[in-house]
Parts: C-alpha cells; structure tokens; sequence
C-alpha cells in the first residue's frame, strides 16, 4: 500500500465515475457517477493526508468538505429531479432538450 | 506481504469491480448497492490508512445515501428489478475515451510525480486532531458547510413541495412528446381538487 | 500472544452470539408463556427444534428473485450483529475489538442493517415483502437520527468515541441516570435495528407476513437467527452505554455485562410483547414530532452536564 498504488485505485475510481456521468441517460444514474468522482477524490485526499501530508488536520477537513459536498449534490440533484419529474414527466437526459417547457 | 497490503488490494480491487458494475447492471437497485460496496471497500481502506474517523463516516453517510439511492431508483426507473437487459446510455464511445483519458492521466501524475514521503507521525490520534481542527482553526469552513447543508434542506423542500404560495408545483407544465414536436406523451389529468380550486378562483 | 488473543476475541464474540440468540428465544418464549398463561416446562428445548425443523424445510421459490440478495442478507445481517458485539468490552483489559471510534461503527451499523432489511422485502420479488421493504426503510431513517444523538450524548460525558472509554466514564455514575432520557429512546432504536414487536413493519401482520411471506426453510432461519443475534449485539451495546457495561460490585466483569444484557434483552421482548403496534404513519409522525426532539433534549442535556 504506497501512495503510488492508492492513486491509482482513486485515478480508476474518477475515470469509471466519468465515465458514468457522461454516458448514463438516467438522472439517478447520472448522479452515480458524480458520487463515484468524489469517492475517488476522498480516497486520494485520504491518502495525501496520510502518505504524504505528515497528519495535517485539514487533509481530514478536506475530506469531511468533500462528504458535505456529496450529501448536498445528492439531496438537490433529487430535489432537481423529482421537481423535473413533476414538470416534464421526464427522467432522462435527453427529454430536457428545451430551455423552456 | 504484509496482512494490510492483501487487505488494500483486495479492497481496491472491489472498490474498482464494483464501481465498474454500477454501470453495466441491470438492476437499478442493484447498481445503487454496487456503489455502496464500492464505498465500503473504499472506507475500509481509509481505516487501513488510520483515518478512523472518516472511514467509519463513510460507511454510515453512504448506507443512508445509498437506500435513499434505491427508493429513487425505484420510483423512477422502467426496470429497477434489472429483469429485461437495460442499457441507457449516449455517446458511449465519447464517455469511455473520456473516462479512460482522465484515468491515464490521473495515474501517471501518481507514478511520475514526486510526492514528499511524510507518513502519519506515530503518536497522531486522528481522531482528536481532527476534532480540534473542526472545532478550532477550521471551525468557519465547518459552520459554512452546516449553513450549506441547510440553505440546502430548505431548497429540497420548496423544489419538491406540490404546492407553493401561487399555486401547484407543475400548473402550466407540459410533458415533452413521443416524437420531436409531438403531441405531449401521458399529459397528467387536471385533479379533481385543483380544477375546483381554479372553478372558486374565478367566481370569487 | 497476538494469536491467542485474536482467537481469545472471536471465540468469545461467536459464543456469546450464539448463546445471546438461544437467551433471546427463551426470554421472548418465557414473556409470552406468562403473558398466555401456559405452562413453560417443556419449552427449553423449544428454540432448537424450531431451528432444527426449518433447517431441514425446502426453500421457498418465488417468480424470478434475486437469488444472490435474497441468501446473503441474512447472512450479512447476522454478521452485522457479530461485529456489533464485538464492540463491546468485557472487562477493563478485555475488549475484542477497541475500535477508537467505536460508537460511530455502531452508528453505521443501523443504516447498514437498514439496507439488508430492504434487500430482504425486495430480493422475494414478491408484492407483500415488497410493502413490507418499503415501510421498514421509512421507519429506519427515523430512527436513526435519534439513535445518532442518544449515542453522541453518551460520548460526551467519556470525551471519547470509544466503547471502553465510555464504560470507563461510568464507574461513578451510570449513564442512564446521568442522562434519564437516553436509555428509554435507545430501546425504541433497538426494537427497530431488529424489527421486533411493535415496530415490526417488515414482517407485519397486517401485510399478510411481509417480507416473511416469501420465505421458508433456511432463510426463514437465518433470519431468525439475526434479528435474536442484532437484539443481543444491542442489547450489550446499550448495556454498555447507558448500564456500566462491566462495572459491578463482587462479580467479575463479564458477569455482570452479561446480567445487564439480559436486563435489557429482558426490557426489550417485554417492550415487544406488550406495546401494542402503530401505524407505519402514525410512528413516523411519533418518530419525527416526539422522539427526535426529545432526542435533541437528551443531547443538550449531556451537552450542559458536561459543562457542568
């Protein structure tokens, strides 16, 4: 376990995770993806924090940062989305094609 | 090797299988339980590198997250019990160079890049030093991101209420059609509730 | 010496689990002879013969299922259950895993158990445990705010997030009298970590069986097995948190955790067997209106008394 081989893991991580984002037509899974990126990024941060950083709090701080960042994106990209639903009757990507209506 | 080198690959491993899996399931609800697999192997890790605290938040943010994850899934997906084949994606190419391009990128700036080797110092409690640091010097960026969540919450609530102070929540709202220009698919009735509403509205 | 106390440590937590879950099953018997007023003599032998016949009955088949969950929730609920306990210290130098952060690993295990109650109302593929799934998800995330707050309240007096620190900070004062709140609200907790009595939602009654609907044989079993294993782990976390855990006078430690550990096991089936069931509805409103509250109250409460 070096930092080498943990980047790597969170490099792999972030790719599938953009992957994800760019390919899925589902909102939810859309936001799969999203999740999947700061997965990576925590565990890259985690590691930073640990390999590299000598135990600096604020490589903690970063992390617990990046949760809050991820129950926020989750909570409004729901709320988005059943707001969408309502309106549109719309639960993929593609249906949002207009500005208006 | 070491018991927690085997345990880092083994969880590294189904970290990234699992990750991978969320997007070529089926199952809907079984893509949303990938990803929590994904985050469990990775708070394990975290736990390997002596960020207790964290790792340990990880696994109960993300099982919440998660199970609100599959009642969404659930609600808003054509087949969530993964019985049919199901693939929905676009420009699938584009995504996979995209993704494979970060990837590439991502892991040469590990393997080529110097990073200074300055491991967790022995007697570090991780714990207590991160509690002085949430609640001393960094104590304005954990108030911000507290306000943040709840600026958020009151959000969620007005996005998704039905009914707000002028009225429904999808009043004059159109489903976008079968086919380019079409005709609205599936237009939702007029509620017995609403058209009275609108009916005392215009006498009064 | 390592091995030994790793051996040491399993042995010990795969024991008490198992003797936790047959305590469990005699104590609910027990309760519910005395309530029917039925004779309880031939009823020691009880639990094993039901286990032994659902082990040896076929399993349930439904309309495409999904196999894979349906098997391993149980099975993961049970380890669930083991790792709780494991937790748990038995004496002042003998604790199985003294994790730093313990209390908050315990606080994963709710949402965590939460997933696999789900997974078992959804893997049948069935409409009655679908119901059931559903119904249990939206009472677990009611309950676990409040068992979050209950055990931050417990940590502060101990200052620390670790199980044996926070029975080390209650060899003066117990915490449930420190803190009067917090033990009534955690066992509403416990009855909902494992499905039992009145917030039984999963396997309700008036969803023709649940989730249970579907199942037979050895899933039936494993099941069992884990909501007795998940009300024992809990039951020697709450004795820990709130009872003295190994604290006690002339015995030795682990004695007197166990003593205490069916004290509350004792509560809790008591709890099941004479608290008349709600309304999924009405106990959210109950959960979200009262108890989360009340909840806050606990925590400023121990916020204040630490102060103090």
């Amino acid at each position: 376990m070096t930092l080498t081989t943990l980047l790597i893991v969170a490099a792999a991580l972030i790719g599938i995770g953009i992957y994800g984002t760019l390919s899925q037509q589902s909102f939810v899974m859309l936001m799969m993806g999203l999740e999947l990126i700061v997965n990576g990024a925590m565990l890259a941060a985690v590691s930073f924090w640990a390999l590299s950083a000598a135990g600096a709090p604020e490589g903690q701080l970063l992390t617990i940062v990046a949760m809050a960042v991820m129950a926020i994106e989750m909570a409004m990209g729901f709320a988005l989305v059943v707001a969408v639903f309502r309106a549109k009757q719309a639960d993929t990507t593609e249906a949002l094609d207009g500005l208006k209506h | 090797m070491s018991a927690v080198d085997i345990t880092f690959f083994i969880n590294a491993a189904v970290a990234i299988f699992a990750g991978w899996r969320v997007f070529v399931t089926d199952s809907m609800v079984r893509a949303s339980f990938f990803l929590l697999i994904s985050f469990l192997a990775v708070g394990v890790i975290m736990l390997l590198l002596a960020a207790v605290y964290l790792g340990v938040a990880l696994f109960f943010m993300m099982a919440v997250e998660m199970m609100v994850m599959a009642l969404f899934m659930v609600m808003f997906m054509m087949n969530p019990a993964g019985l049919n084949p199901m693939k929905m994606v676009h420009q699938e190419k584009v995504a996979i160079g995209v993704g494979v391009v970060v990837f590439a990128a991502l892991s040469a700036v590990a393997v080529f890049g110097e990073f200074p080797s300055r491991p967790v110092p022995e007697g570090l409690q991780p714990v207590v030093s991160l509690g002085h640091e949430l609640l001393g010097k960094s104590m304005l960026v954990f108030e911000s991101a507290g306000v943040t969540l709840l600026a958020t919450m009151i959000a969620v609530v007005m996005l998704t209420s039905h009914r707000g102070r002028y009225g429904d929540a999808n009043h004059g709202s159109q489903p976008p059609g079968l086919e380019p220009g079409g005709d609205p698919a599936d237009k939702p009735e007029e509620t017995e509730e609403g058209g009275h509403h609108h009916h005392h509205h215009h006498h009064h | 010496m390592t091995i030994t106390l790793l051996l040491a440590s399993v042995g010990t937590v795969l024991l008490a689990l198992l003797v936790g879950v047959y305590c469990v099953t005699a104590v609910d018997r027990a309760v519910a002879a005395r309530i029917t007023g039925e004779p309880r003599s031939p009823l020691l032998l009880a639990p094993l013969h039901t286990a032994a016949r659902l082990w040896h009955a076929p399993h349930n088949e439904t309309e495409t299922p999904d196999r894979s969950a349906w098997r391993l929730a149980p099975v993961l609920y049970l380890v669930l259950a083991a790792m709780g306990l494991a937790l748990v210290p038995w004496s002042r130098d003998f604790v199985p895993v003294d994790l730093t952060t313990g209390i908050v690993f315990w606080g994963a295990i709710e949402p965590l158990a939460t997933v696999l109650i789900f997974l078992k109302g959804w893997a049948s593929n069935a409409h009655f445990p679908l119901l059931g799934g559903y119904r249990y998800v939206s009472l677990g995330l009611s309950y676990i705010l409040v068992s979050m707050f209950v055990l931050i309240g417990v940590a502060l007096p101990a200052e620390s997030l670790q199980v044996s620190a926070v029975v080390e900070a209650q060899s003066e004062l117990w915490n449930v009298v420190r803190q009067p709140l917090g033990l009534p609200l955690f066992l509403i907790v416990g009855l909902g970590v494992s499905f039992w009595g009145p917030l039984n939602f999963v396997d309700a009654e008036d969803l023709h069986g649940g989730a249970a609907s579907e199942e037979a044989g050895r899933v039936q079993l494993l099941w069992g097995l884990g909501r007795a294993a998940m009300l024992f782990a809990f039951s020697a976390i709450a004795a820990s948190a709130f009872l003295g855990g190994w604290h006690g006078p002339w015995l030795p430690g682990p004695v007197w955790l166990m003593v205490k550990t069916l004290a509350v096991v004792w509560m809790l089936v008591a709890l099941g067997h004479y608290v008349p069931r709600v309304s999924p509805e009405r106990f959210l409103t109950i959960a979200w209106v009262i108890l989360l509250p009340l909840a806050f109250l606990d925590l400023a409460w121990a916020g204040v008394e630490a102060l103090l």
